[in-house]
């Protein structure tokens, strides 16, 4: 879907230029000597790991953060962007990853908080202007519905509407596709192709090469607040040279083996048998769902988000009470997290911020909240043990993390991921399982991890592993299961794995 | 506050000593401006009303901590203001929000002056006081446990549901004041007056009851079931994040439940002393605004035990003040609410360095 | 008039300060801040409409006194929590406690002195409609115009930009700040409104209701107000109901006496809070996934104790 930038020998000017940014905090130097371009009718994808500086970068772009040195140009005019209000006024729109918009909110409330005009809200004209805007851009929008009710990425077309509804010819997509399943991204690339011929600049940032080949006309790769490589053309380089200017060293093929543990007889390490199972909004999100995993293989369970998968890691966590059916540990019921966790199971979750961090506790105190019996002392805890055995499980995974007495809340996401892996991974368990294991870790961290599960695999225990990345569960699954509207639509053994495949699945294909 | 953070270790070194000094200096220093602060425009409404400030803090000054018979007082107001500001610690530590202390403490003196009237002048007074004991730490527990349960069991957040069961405590109060339990056909209408009997013995040599023994004994214990006890820590997990707590096996249900009825049994204690020790007898102003006054002082000493008693003894003292303006100066002593709040506001608003954004 | 015109009558009398009580403290926590201070604010605006209403002879420059009393405490409060990253319910006690204070202070002087309040009204026509007319129509022109408030607060909150910028500091913060607003002012603006608005109905109170000041005469009216916005789940023509069902809940104890029947006063008053707490119950769960998002992180954070 790349074209060659043909437009750019129509136009003079690039839409964007960044010169020579640079941003340090203090010690952090979060971005130095930056420079890329952008053209009309572009697509640029901006590609780098986390904490490569992208966001920083975007952030002086769109005005929340101001250069230390460097500076921005608009169509060929210095342009100094104080103020997201600035950015605005040069035509530059920014999509968030979060998609700054109110739930609470219908789609026209939230186009009106972006759009400031008059005291009072005229909003039936303003739904007519939307739905005349959403023809002439191909997103299809719904004016009155409330962006609560709407998918991921029904949001993200009405944030990027409302974006080019203020007049932005610049638009910047923030890790777009990360909640998206394959046929949305596609849908969405259809959206930017359209943008791109309809002469708007595009600037997308990801870190998914494949992505990268698919979309962009060019690409900016940075790598420690540095650009390693500037305005390139994706096809003139190979993945291997790709991820090394993102990684800085070649980073080797995921060595996997098959299962060497696999138990086929005695009690199944998880088993669920014929689960109903009520969410949130009161909808039956798990619908007579059996899923057995053996002791000593690794299953991924692919889909799209909302599917089921975290109702079906809750309740296989007793987290979550079934409607009908029952759940077991290497053959005990479970019922509650204590269950779970005395049948040996263990869990990452998927938002470990939200989920596992106690605020003002430190690493140490959470490490003791494993599931195990507390290390006692008289009527308290015994916190020397408790940090020696830290300090063992943090020697035993080798993934090196902060010292004992840090406060949880104050490390970074990825940091505060590695104190969850060590803890539920650094002893043996019957049952892993683990939820977007990889979010927020850097590739080297995300190798380590994968090796890691697969280890405990081969130990013999039983690993669920929910993941959005298929490229990640083909690499590490014996096989996956398709979830989709709360079944299981399929499943995929390792020897037939296949994109095409499991994206139909996961959008309620037949196998 | 950021300068000094987690618990703070004697310094061995010199060169730390120092260190720590030079941190703890801007702190020092905007405590005083703060508290200045408040004391100055105290005044300056002093001023308008046409009395002196200087005569008034002289005169309060004299009055409270000069003559014993107030500073006993100050000992004796203090008491149950460190148990209700513990009744507040305690279920925070939970991530709960005790706002009901006031009618706790009204239903614990309810309580007790019930076991007192049913009971009567026939038992042992030591037998009677433990009945009175008991009653009220049961009733006031059970009085913030109708709180948890409906935390529990229908999300309705503790910190409404204890606002409002503070205003149907007091209610029952006035109801039994006014007809089962009125004394009187005339005149103010309260119970009968407990006899000597059922009034909580006093330390020795003094006119302040044992209750402030209870205080202090109660201070050590809550700061030993907070942060060296196993239950202590599964309730700091469950209020630092319930989900993860419930993700570790903790049985979140019961550490809320258990921590807002210690809470509720500590504000009922303080209304048992206030009944036995303060008031002798139910009025309609039984525990006037205690609960409240007790809420306050747990934040200003940030949740903590020890530092609950010198909040306390700070307010009660201001509480022994204000009567002296009343005395002395002619100021109304609810007044006195004035400088307790300006006190309050240097500082929560003006203590610490770092400024939230919304 | 007949008992039940009389109680409902009375119920829409006493139900006026609360109502605009509520109003207020709807916008404020629309806005994403609670405000328990709001208890204050009705008795500041009490004392400040009844001492500039004896100072001038003239009731409504007493409103505007206690609209301002009101609102100042109010801001008082908005600069420490937003500002100064108070907690909120600290700040709200404290604030009370001020008030509570300064009305001792400064109003002792006015206890038993006579005052021009608000004088009854009927409205032409209306008030001889049956039924109707004795109840809503035969009252005084301040609460005439809380009939109006209601509507007014309403358009303002969901017509107009000011009120879409109000409710997105509620909602989403950060989706305040991605278009240039600042969170914190309009946060201020919404909490001393809500301020404003508690004095109106503080000085309904002391002019109009009572007509007399006393030390704390609001009597946990303020905390009602409270409450009632959040079974009304912030929305301003639930919050007039429910002021009139506890207007009359309170106004039922001393009609009934008037008409000799022996009834419990005491478990009357109870009624309102009683009445909230089994509304809020039963609503339950979905009371609290309604409210405004900002103001759930306020209920479900914990105090922190540093």
């Amino acid at each position: 879907m790349t074209t060659e930038p043909a437009a750019r020998s129509r136009h003079r000017q690039p839409l964007l230029e960044v010169l020579g940014l640079t941003k340090h905090f203090g010690e952090v130097k979060a971005n130095t000597d930056v420079s890329m371009e952008v053209w009309p009718g572009e697509v640029h994808a901006l590609v780098g790991e986390n904490g490569a500086g992208k966001s920083t970068l975007l952030k002086m772009i769109y005005g929340v953060y101001h250069p230390d040195r460097g500076q921005l140009m608009v169509d060929g005019k210095e342009a100094p962007i104080g103020s997201p209000a600035d950015a605005r006024r040069y035509g530059i729109g920014m999509v968030f990853q979060d998609l700054r918009l109110v739930p609470a909110f219908t789609v026209a409330e939230n186009v009106a908080l972006a759009m400031p005009e008059g005291m009072t809200l005229k909003l039936g004209r303003l739904a007519d202007e939307i739905t005349a805007a959403s023809e002439k851009f191909g997103l299809a929008v719904n004016p009155a519905a409330k962006v609560g009710h709407l998918s991921i990425g029904e949001r993200q077309r009405v944030e990027i509407l409302k974006v080019l509804m203020t007049g932005a010819r610049l638009v910047i997509l923030d890790e777009p596709t990360s909640v998206l399943a394959p046929s949305e991204v596609e849908a969405l690339f259809r959206v930017v192709d359209h943008l791109r011929g309809q002469g708007f600049g595009v600037v997308i940032v990801t870190h998914k090469l494949d992505e990268v080949r698919t979309i962009a006309d060019r690409a900016t790769v940075l790598r420690g607040g540095r650009t390693v490589m500037e305005n390139v053309v994706p096809s003139d380089y190979t993945n291997a040279q790709l991820i090394e200017a993102m990684v800085g060293r070649s980073v080797s093929d995921l060595e996997r083996g098959p299962s060497v543990a696999l138990v086929e007889s005695g009690p199944a390490a998880l088993e669920l048998l014929g689960v109903d199972c009520v969410g949130d909004k009161g909808n039956l999100a798990l619908k007579g769902i059996s899923v057995t995993i053996r002791p000593g293989e690794l299953v991924g369970i692919a889909g799209v988000a909302g599917s089921g998968q975290r109702e079906l890691c809750e309740v296989a966590l007793g987290l979550r009470k079934p409607q009908r059916g029952t759940v077991q540990i290497d053959g005990h019921d479970v019922r509650t997290p204590a269950d779970a966790m005395e049948a040996g199971a263990a869990s990452i979750p998927e938002d470990p911020v939200a989920d596992s961090v106690v605020t003002r506790l430190n690493v140490v105190e959470h490490m003791v909240l494993n599931g195990r019996p507390f290390p006692s002392r008289r009527l308290g805890i015994d916190w020397r043990t408790a940090r020696r055995r830290t300090d063992e499980e943090n020697d035993r995974l080798g993934l090196r993390i902060a010292a004992w007495n840090r406060r949880v809340s104050d490390l970074s996401g990825g940091n505060i991921q590695r104190v969850v892996l060590t803890r539920e991974l650094a002893i043996a368990s019957t049952l892993v399982v683990a939820a977007y294991p990889s979010r927020g870790l850097d590739i080297a961290n995300v190798r380590r991890t994968q090796e890691i599960l697969l280890e405990r695999r081969d130990q013999g225990a039983g690993v669920l592993m929910v993941s959005e990345d298929l490229d990640e569960l083909m690499s590490v699954a014996d096989r996956i299961l398709v979830m989709h509207d709360g079944h299981i639509s399929g499943e995929i053994d390792s020897a037939d794995f296949d994109r095409q495949k499991i994206g139909e699945l996961m959008i309620g294909g037949a196998a | 506050m950021t300068a000094i953070t987690g618990d703070l270790k004697l310094p061995k070194e010199r060169g730390k000593a120092q260190a720590w000094a030079i941190q703890a200096l801007p702190v020092v220093v905007r405590w005083v401006a703060a508290l200045g602060g408040a004391l100055l425009i105290f005044s300056i409404l002093l001023m308008i009303k046409g009395t002196n400030p200087i005569d008034a803090y002289s005169d309060m000054w004299s009055s409270t901590f000069q003559r014993s018979a107030s500073v006993e007082e100050i000992f004796t107001r203090m008491t149950p203001l460190v148990l209700a500001a513990l009744a507040v610690a305690v279920p925070a530590r939970a991530g709960l929000t005790n706002v009901g202390g006031e009618g706790q403490i009204i239903m614990g003196g309810v309580a007790a002056c019930g076991a007192y009237l049913f009971l009567g002048d026939a038992m042992a007074p030591a037998v009677l006081l433990v009945a009175m004991i008991a009653a009220s730490v049961v009733v006031g527990a059970l009085w913030a446990g109708l709180a948890a349960v409906l935390r529990l069991a229908a999300g309705v957040n503790e910190a409404i549901s204890t606002l409002l069961l503070n205003f149907i405590a007091l209610d029952v109060l006035l109801f039994l004041i006014y007809q089962p339990w009125r004394e009187s056909r005339t005149g103010q209408p309260a119970t009968q007056e407990l006899t000597d009997l059922a009034k909580l013995p006093v330390v020795a040599g003094t006119a302040v009851n044992v209750g402030i023994v209870v205080a202090v004994v109660l201070v050590v214990a809550v700061q030993v079931l907070l942060t060296r006890t196993r239950w202590g820590f599964r309730v700091s997990v469950a209020g630092g994040n319930a989900e993860a707590a419930r993700r570790s096996g903790l049985k979140v249900a019961f550490l809320v439940l258990s921590a807002l009825m210690i809470g509720g049994a500590l504000a009922g204690l303080a209304g048992m002393i206030q009944f036995s020790g303060v008031e002798y007898k139910l009025r309609p102003s039984f525990g006037h605004q205690l609960g409240y006054i007790a809420f306050l002082a747990c934040w200003l000493a940030r949740h903590k035990p020890f530092p609950i008693l010198l909040a306390s003894f700070v307010f009660a003292a201001l509480s022994v003040g204000g009567d002296s303006l009343q005395l002395d100066s002619g100021v109304p002593a609810a007044s006195i609410y004035v400088l307790t709040a300006l006190i309050l506001i240097a500082v929560l608003g003006f203590t610490t360095p770092r400024k939230k954004t919304s | 008039m007949s008992l039940i015109v009389d109680v409902l009558s009375g119920g829409v009398r006493g139900g006026t300060s609360i109502m605009y009580a509520g109003l207020g403290e709807t916008v404020s926590e629309r806005s994403g801040v609670i405000n328990l201070g709001t208890e204050g604010s009705m008795l500041v605006g009490a004392l400040g409409a009844y001492a500039v209403g004896v100072e001038t002879g003239n009731p409504w420059i007493g409103v505007l006194a206690g609209a301002a009393a009101g609102g100042l405490l109010a801001l008082l409060h908005a600069y420490l929590v937003v500002r100064r990253g108070a907690s909120q319910f600290a700040s709200g006690l404290t604030l009370l406690f001020l008030a509570l204070g300064l009305t001792s202070l400064f109003g002792a002087s006015y206890v038993g002195q006579p005052v021009v309040g608000f004088d009854k009204w009927d409205v032409p026509l209306l008030s001889d409609i049956p039924f109707v007319g004795p109840i809503f129509f035969q009252q005084d022109p301040l609460l005439y115009l809380s009939y109006f408030m209601v509507p007014l607060v309403w358009f303002v909150l969901f017509k107009t930009r000011v009120g879409l910028l109000i409710r997105t500091a509620g909602e989403r913060s950060d989706s305040l700040t991605v278009h240039g607003y600042s969170v914190r002012t309009w946060r201020m603006i919404a909490v001393t409104v809500g301020g404003c608005l508690a004095g109106i109905g503080g000085a309904h109170l002391s002019t109009a209701y009572a007509n007399a000041w006393f030390e704390n005469m609001v009597a946990g009216r303020g905390f009602i107000a409270v409450a009632l916005v959040i079974f009304a789940v912030w929305s301003p023509f639930r919050v007039m109901g429910g002021a009139y069902l506890f207007g009359t809940a309170i106004a039922l104890g001393p009609a009934l006496q008037a008409r000799g029947y022996e009834i419990n006063q005491f478990l009357l008053d109870a009624v309102p809070f009683v009445l909230t707490l089994v509304v809020l119950t039963v609503l339950g769960k979905k009371t609290l996934s309604s409210s405004p998002a900002e103001l759930k992180r306020v209920f479900e954070n914990a105090p922190p104790a540093t």
